[in-house]
Parts: structure tokens; sequence; C-alpha cells
């Protein structure tokens, strides 16, 4: 206001400035003094050893040109395990993605104002999100045996973690103007979500349903090494036998499969926005 | 369309309420005292506006009628029901009886004309119906007369994020009009909208309150809106009732009262077109 009424004084009554910078200064302090200490031997920090790799170096070289000799004859083999792979890689993909509805319309705020059940939701969905995949293949391995099950359990829950969490956090951040509409109009939450939120939402859904089944074939190729099924397992067998030229096909197999379902799935997001 | 089949369309001309605010105040969590003390009554069927400069507690005044907004001390009474204290079902019912229109439509962008329109009938659902979100037969015809009562039944499968900024705030109209409302609240309906527009919006306001015999509270912040549409005018400054009387009749003098500033041109809108 440039009040002409108003007394020079009162003009720059500018309200007190919350300090911030102790707390910055202190962020910023502390990052340097854990950066250093990461990198202290004296301490138990990180050693980088340079002198290993240049040694190495020849020995790997060796490995790769046996790589880079595919033996074709060997590909017939692999087609049933890819397929276990990839059929791990859907269904937990479709599993995932029907249970992140509901979780995550709990764990975002907009669609769920009750701070227990909302915190409650999100602390379960983070232990699944933080825990490795390998971690939760391993695990999964003891508990129900070795086979694709573990593997497609532990997709599922990793993607659970992924989705709810990238989801709840974007309907968090966005507006939701229709919200507060529907309920001046006296609706419920849960006619709210049903009908409002989940379709307003699912564009943010379907990227991120689509960005774990992009995951799901990236990391059921390598949980067969912790004997969760598919292409994985063949993979450490070939490995375990040295025949190089077998890893070879695998590899390749598992990059041409990636690379088309990734430019699979971002055709469809294109369609979808 | 005539205006004769527009009003058959709007069946059932609901009974309005009276509103009631008895030395109602508001202060929000972080200390700004928005409503001081404010007490007035606006009788059944009575359209009415509230003017002020920004900041000066209208939404505040509005949002306490359906309980939006909570207050601090005094009562709200509505029709029958003491709005102030309600919560849960009780309050979602007697929501249901108050339709409410936005500055900014509070559409869902992404969710067609019809569904949109349905969220007005959201309070009415029996818990099974709720449950599941189907809405019954009557539920269709009174949302499908409403979008015909504004003139948008042609639009009823049209996304509303595609609309016109007038035509969503016509959408809006009608899922409040669907509610079959005995009170209508308008938080500044025409705020974001082009002139002509602006005049046709405050004209279907005034038709709804004189054919479907609602009690309307509108917020503007232009006194010619004020003067054109609406008798009575309630004038509010740092959260006080500073003018309550007829709107046609108040002076230059008594806005600037209102404002605590001079006129300025921004202060209208322009003629009628
Ligand atoms: N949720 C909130 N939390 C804290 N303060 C608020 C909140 N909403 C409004 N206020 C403050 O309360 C006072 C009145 O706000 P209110 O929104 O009722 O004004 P208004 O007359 O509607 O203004 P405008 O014309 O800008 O919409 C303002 O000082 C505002 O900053
Ligand atoms: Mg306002």
């Amino acid at each position: 206001m440039s009040g002409t009424t108003a007394e020079p004084a009162a003009r720059f009554e500018v309200p007190p400035r919350p300090r911030t910078w102790p707390r910055r200064a202190l962020i910023v302090s502390a990052l340097a003094a854990f950066t250093v200490a990461t990198c202290l031997p004296a301490i138990g920090g990180v050693e980088i050893d340079l002198g290993a790799i240049a040694r190495n170096w020849r020995h790997g070289a060796a490995n790769l040109s046996a790589l880079l000799q595919p033996n074709w004859a060997f590909f017939p083999r692999t087609v049933q395990p890819m397929l276990e792979t990839l059929q791990m890689a859907f269904v937990g993909a479709a599993i995932a993605a029907a249970l992140s509805v509901p979780l995550t319309l709990w764990a975002a705020r907009p669609t769920n104002p009750n701070i227990l059940t909302r915190s409650a939701v999100r602390a379960v969905v983070n232990v699944f999100r933080a825990v490795p995949d390998l971690v939760w293949a391993t695990i999964l391995v003891a508990m129900v045996g070795v086979g694709a099950l573990p593997g497609l359990l532990a997709l599922v829950l990793f993607n659970v973690g992924i989705v709810v969490k990238l989801v709840s956090e974007a309907i968090d951040s966005a507006e939701h103007p229709y919200l507060e509409a529907a309920r001046a109009g006296g609706a419920t939450q849960h006619q709210i979500n049903r009908t409002l939120a989940l379709p307003q939402n699912l564009p943010l859904f379907l990227n991120q349903w689509l960005y774990a089944l992009e995951l799901n074939v990236r990391i059921s190729a390598i949980l067969g090494i912790v004997g969760a099924g598919g292409i994985g397992r063949l993979l450490d067998e070939r490995f375990g036998f040295f025949a190089y030229g077998d890893v070879s096909v695998i590899i390749l197999e598992i990059l041409v499969v990636v690379l088309v379902i990734e430019a699979a799935s971002n055709i469809l997001r294109r369609r979808l926005a | 369309m005539t205006l004769d089949t527009r009003a058959e369309a709007g069946a059932a001309p609901a009974s309005a309420w009276p509103i009631r605010l008895d030395g109602v105040s508001v202060t929000y969590p972080n200390g700004t005292a928005a409503l001081r003390d404010v007490s007035l009554t606006i009788d059944a069927g009575e359209m009415v506006s509230v003017v002020g400069l920004s900041g000066s507690g209208k939404s505040t005044l509005i949002r306490a009628v359906n309980g939006l907004v909570p207050v601090t001390s005094g009562t709200v009474t509505v029709g029958p029901y003491t709005v102030s204290g309600l919560s849960g079902r009780r309050l979602r019912q007697v929501r249901g009886h108050i339709g409410m229109i936005f500055q900014g439509f509070n559409l869902a962008t992404r969710i067609d004309v019809y569904r949109n329109t349905l969220v007005g009938r959201f309070a009415q659902a029996g818990a099974l119906r709720g449950l599941l979100g189907v809405p019954t037969a009557h539920d269709r015809e009174v949302a499908l007369s409403a979008l015909h009562t504004v003139g948008m039944l042609d639009k009823v499968w049209t996304r509303a994020g595609s609309l016109s900024g007038g035509q969503q705030q016509r959408v809006a109209i009608a899922r409040a009009l669907s509610q079959e409302p005995s009170i209508m609240l308008a938080d500044e309906p025409v705020a974001s909208l082009d002139p002509p527009t602006a005049h046709a919006v405050m004209s279907e306001l005034e038709r709804i309150n004189t054919e479907r015999y609602l009690t309307v509270l509108v917020n503007l912040h232009l006194m010619d809106l004020a003067r054109q549409y609406t008798r009575r005018m309630i004038g509010l400054r740092a959260g006080e009732v500073v003018y309550d009387g007829p709107a046609a009749e108040a002076t230059e003098a008594d806005f600037e009262q209102i404002y605590g500033r001079r006129i300025r041109p921004q202060d209208r809108l322009g003629d009628r077109t």
C-alpha cells in the first residue's frame, strides 16, 4: 500500500524476519564434518584403494574378451527362464498396482486427514521401501524356499513401497480445490476419494505403475542370483561354470528386453499424458 | 430455451433458511483474528452481499456458515440447526442443505461435468450407496435438471477442465443446486471472470434467489456488483461489521468507510453488458 496519508515512519514497518541462519549453519557444518569423517581411515572411514584397480585390470580384460564372443547355441535354453522373469515382473507390478490404490490414498494427507492412520500406513510403507530388493528376496527365499514365488513377493513389496511413496507425496504437494467443494457439500472422505480423488490422480498412478514395471524387469533379471527364480538363476549358474559365452548371451538378452519394455512404457506414457 | 421451461426444470423449490450469527469470533491457529464479535441475521430468501477489502474476513465469514471454518466463540445458526459445535455425520447432514460456490470453481478438472455435478448428491446417499458410489435414478435426474437450469446440459460429458471459466462456474452452480439447498453461499464467484461473464453469473445467482427461493450470501469485492445484484449489503473491515444496510442506496462515502480508503477505479467492474 503506497499510503500517501501514512506517516513516513510507518511506511517501512517490516515485520521481524524469522531467524533461519543458525539452522542453516548447523546443517552445513554437520554435513562437512560427516564428509570429512567418512574419509578418515583412523576412525574406520572408507578406504579407497586405487592401486587394486590398476593391478586387476588385465584379468578383467581377458574376461571381457570372452564376453565379447556370445555362444548363440545357448540361446534356446534361456527362453524359458526369461519368460519366467517377465512373468514375475508383470504379475508383481499388477498385484502391487492393485494394493497401491488404497494404501496411497491412506498415506496422503488430502485423502486421509486422520493423522494416526496416515502415519501408520506411511511407517509400514517406508519399511517396505527402505529394505533393498535383494535383501527382500533373500529373506523371502529363506522363508518360502527357492523359486519364482519369493521373487514375486519381493517385487510386490518393493513396488508397493515405491508407488505408495511417490504417488502419495505427489498428491500431498498438489492442490485439490475440488476436495473443499465436496466437503462443503457434505460428502464423506470415502465418497470424495472414490469418485473424485482417484480418477483425478489416476495419471500419477499410471506413471508410477509403468515405472515399477520397468524396474521389475531389471531387478527380476538379477533376483535369481539369490535363488528367487528366473533368468538370474541361469546367469548365476553359467557364471559359476565360467561359461562366459553363455553369460554373454544372457546379458545381451536382458539388455534387449529391458530396452524394449522401456520403449513400450514410454510410448504408453506419452499416450496417457 | 425460454425462461419458462427453465423454471419448470428446476422443480421442487426448497424452503429457504435464515442465517444467524451471534457474537461470532474466529481466530486462526496462527493468531490472526479474522472475525471479531460479528452478530447478524439474514432472513430466509434474502440475497445479501458481503463487501470488504482483501483480508477483511469475507471468506472466513462465509466459511463459518457451513462450518468449513470452526468459530472460536459465538454461535452460528442455519435454519433449525446450530452449526457451531457440530461435527462428523451431523455436520455433513447440515452441509447437505447449504450449497457453496468458489472463486476458483473447485471442480475436479479431469472428470466430466456429469460426475462433478453428482457430487451435489453425495450428502443424500445412504450408507451403502455412499460406499459403492452408485447414484440413484432420482440423483441423476436432479443433477441433469440442475445442469439444464444453468444451460450446461449439452456439455454433460465434457471434461470439466476443458470448459471456459464461465462455463466451469455454471457447472459449479449446478453442483450446488443439485444439493437442493436451502442456502447458497458464494465466495467471490466472479472474481476470476471477465466482465460480461461476471454479469451472466451474477444474474444466474439472482435468478436462483427469486425462482428457487433460496437464501443467497455472496462475497464481492466490487461495489457496483453489490449495488446491482443485492438488496442488502454487509461491509466488513478488519473482521468487524462496519456497514449493514440497503445496497442500492449505499453511497461512495459508505464504501470509503468500508474500504478505509478512497474509491479507486478498480473497485468497479463496469456496466452490465
Ligand atoms: N487458514 C488460515 N490460517 C491463518 N490465517 C488465515 C487463514 N485464512 C485466512 N487467514 C487470515 O484471516 C484474515 C481474513 O481472511 P479472509 O480469507 O477471510 O479474508 P477475505 O476478506 O476473504 O480476503 P480476500 O478478498 O483476499 O479473499 C486474513 O488476515 C488472512 O490472512
Ligand atoms: Mg476471500
